[in-house]
């Protein structure tokens, strides 16, 4: 069977013009996907069967011991930590973050080691973002500032800015101008029109000196600045000013490295002081599916997009303090689960050390790093392809994902619920 | 010899990222790419091991030229290879420096170990599937 316009369920692209062949639960093929898209739709790693770990072994469980006894490990905690989400659709986010509150747990999600520096520079100054559609049909000047699409977003370039036509631009090739800026050269960096080379930790003194060019005190700018010389400064500065719609994508580059949030802040105000010439936007490269929509289901529960703590019978945000990465740091947390992301393979080692040194349950389709520091994990189904459910874009727009197939692996929802239920019964 | 380790998603890491406990996965995440003068300074080769120090702790990993990169900065695709090196240490903001993380390395004759190993040293119970 040919099934079209499904949704990718891997990066934030959620590119929504699949085309997937199957045979009853197998895929067969995937045109139009990148290489990421075909390895997720015809991966065949599912673990089987829920598994338990009792002293030193594995064994084969239930569906039902395995809910009841993560629902009894969560209630035993005085410090809970409910991680992950992004790699799930947004009825089960919703479900997680009802359920924390009913524990006075802590919730977080992968933003926290990933765009949670934008996401407080956004709440300091907001975020003149736009869709990739307005990108598509508008832009004639792109910039990746610390991002690489081509390995980690392989068909933005291709579905939103470097290599397809938009309605106000006829002919992408000739008439939109790319912008790459990071540490190293990549394969993006050798596609664009201007490369521009900052030294480690120096993206914070490029963007004030680009800020001061435009404001017209360019005249202050020294010979170089991070490693780019004046001159590359005046002439980024000249595309962009250039630009009838300029569109600024930032990846982990700025958000992780030296000034982190500060970064992101300085990449805003320098789009703001674009907008008084032009019209410019800015946006993160979200990476891990469908974490923008644990973002806007956090925050429309709690107000709060990420590192939600319930402890104190009310919604308490405070990155550095209730972030995943500084609990388990301080081995303040006794108990966590963890579904739909991985953090024993994207955490420093000592949080993963704390994890495997406390019981945590993972609820998760796939065997991953986190799986060996686990007690439990549940297998479910993966939202996309034998599970359908909301996702939210990179940019904010929520696409309703299609389901390929069944299985009879229960999904996200399924799982929770029933955790829910048991949590819920027992707080009365 | 030290070094700026940096990290990045890659297309090998994210096509065997649903399958961390393969082999082809373990060879992309332990893979730590280097500028080749900086190799040569290290008296290593391609493929050779090397033992990473960072302030998050050592691990081995195999090195991989990379003319793209400039001298003394190195790159490891995010991983647990990458993550056992990184300290957790988040300046008050959530954020490990993931980017920017200043590591020793020296040749070794070890091998790197597999994801469930690594994942052993950290107190856990490997699963194999």
């Amino acid at each position: 069977m040919r099934i079209e316009d499904v949704v990718c369920p891997f990066c934030g692209c959620l590119c929504d013009d699949l085309v997937v062949s199957v045979e009853g639960t197998k895929v067969l093929s995937v045109e139009n996907g990148c290489t990421l898209a075909t390895e997720k739709f015809t991966g065949d790693h599912r673990l089987a069967h829920p598994i338990r770990r009792t002293g030193g072994a594995w064994e084969k469980t239930t569906y039902d011991d395995a809910i009841r006894e993560t629902a009894e490990i969560l209630l035993d905690a005085e410090r809970p930590l409910l991680y992950g989400w992004s790699g799930t659709f947004v009825e089960a986010q919703t479900l997680g973050v009802h359920m924390a509150e009913l524990l006075g747990a802590v919730i977080d999600n992968t933003s926290t080691v990933c765009h949670g520096p934008s996401i407080m520079a956004i709440q300091e100054v907001g975020h003149p973002g736009c869709t990739l559609g307005q990108v598509k049909n508008r832009a004639d000047v792109i910039v990746y500032w610390g991002a690489n699409p081509i390995e980690a977003h392989p068909r933005h370039m291709s579905r939103y800015t470097t290599f397809t036509d938009g309605f106000f631009v006829k002919s992408a090739f000739r008439e939109r101008k790319v912008i790459v800026v990071d540490i190293r050269e990549t394969d993006s960096s050798e596609i664009a029109d201007e490369f521009v080379k900052v030294t480690p930790g120096g993206d914070y003194a490029v963007l004030t000196a680009l800020r001061m060019i435009v404001r017209g005190k360019g005249d202050l700018v020294p010979a170089t600045v991070s490693g780019v010389t004046r001159e590359q400064l005046f002439r980024v500065a000249e595309i962009c000013l250039s630009a009838r719609f300029g569109a600024i994508f930032f990846g982990l580059g700025l958000t992780m490295s030296r000034g982190k949030s500060k970064n992101i802040r300085n990449a805003i105000e320098l789009t703001e002081e674009l907008n008084r010439h032009t019209k410019f936007t800015i946006s993160p490269m979200r990476g891990h599916w469908n974490v923008y929509g644990s973002n806007e289901v956090f925050t429309w529960i709690t107000g709060y997009p990420y590192a939600v703590d319930f402890s104190r019978g009310i919604a308490f945000y405070n990155p550095g303090e209730t972030t995943s990465v500084d609990l388990l740091r301080r081995k303040e947390c006794d108990a966590c689960l963890v579904v739909a992301s991985d953090p024993g393979a994207h955490f420093p080692r000592a949080c993963a050390e704390h994890l495997a040194s406390i019981p945590t349950v993972q609820i998760d389709p796939h065997v991953n790093a986190t799986t060996h520091l686990s007690r439990i994990q549940i297998p479910v189904a993966v939202t996309g392809i034998d599970a359908e459910g909301t996702a939210y874009r990179m940019d904010g727009v929520p696409i309703r994902t299609r389901k390929l197939f069944s299985t009879g692996y229960p999904d996200d929802v399924a799982v929770l619920g029933r955790v829910y239920s048991l949590v819920k019964e027992a707080k009365g | 010899m030290n070094f700026l380790m940096t990290t990045g998603r890659t297309i090998r890491q994210g096509s065997y990222v649903e399958r961390k406990n393969t082999a082809p996965y373990r060879d992309e995440a332990s893979c730590i790419r280097m500028n080749p003068v900086d190799m040569f300074d290290l008296l290593v080769e391609e493929g050779d091991a090397v033992r990473v120090t960072g302030a998050g702790g050592s691990v081995v990993m195999r090195v991989r030229p990379d003319p793209m990169l400039p001298r003394g900065l190195v790159f490891v695709c995010l991983g647990p290879y990458a993550n056992a090196l990184a300290s957790p240490w988040t300046h008050g903001t959530g954020m490990p420096d993931f980017k920017t993380v200043p590591v020793s390395i020296e040749p070794t004759t070890e091998q790197p170990l597999p994801v469930s190993a690594l994942m052993r040293e950290c107190g856990g119970m490997p699963y194999e599937d």
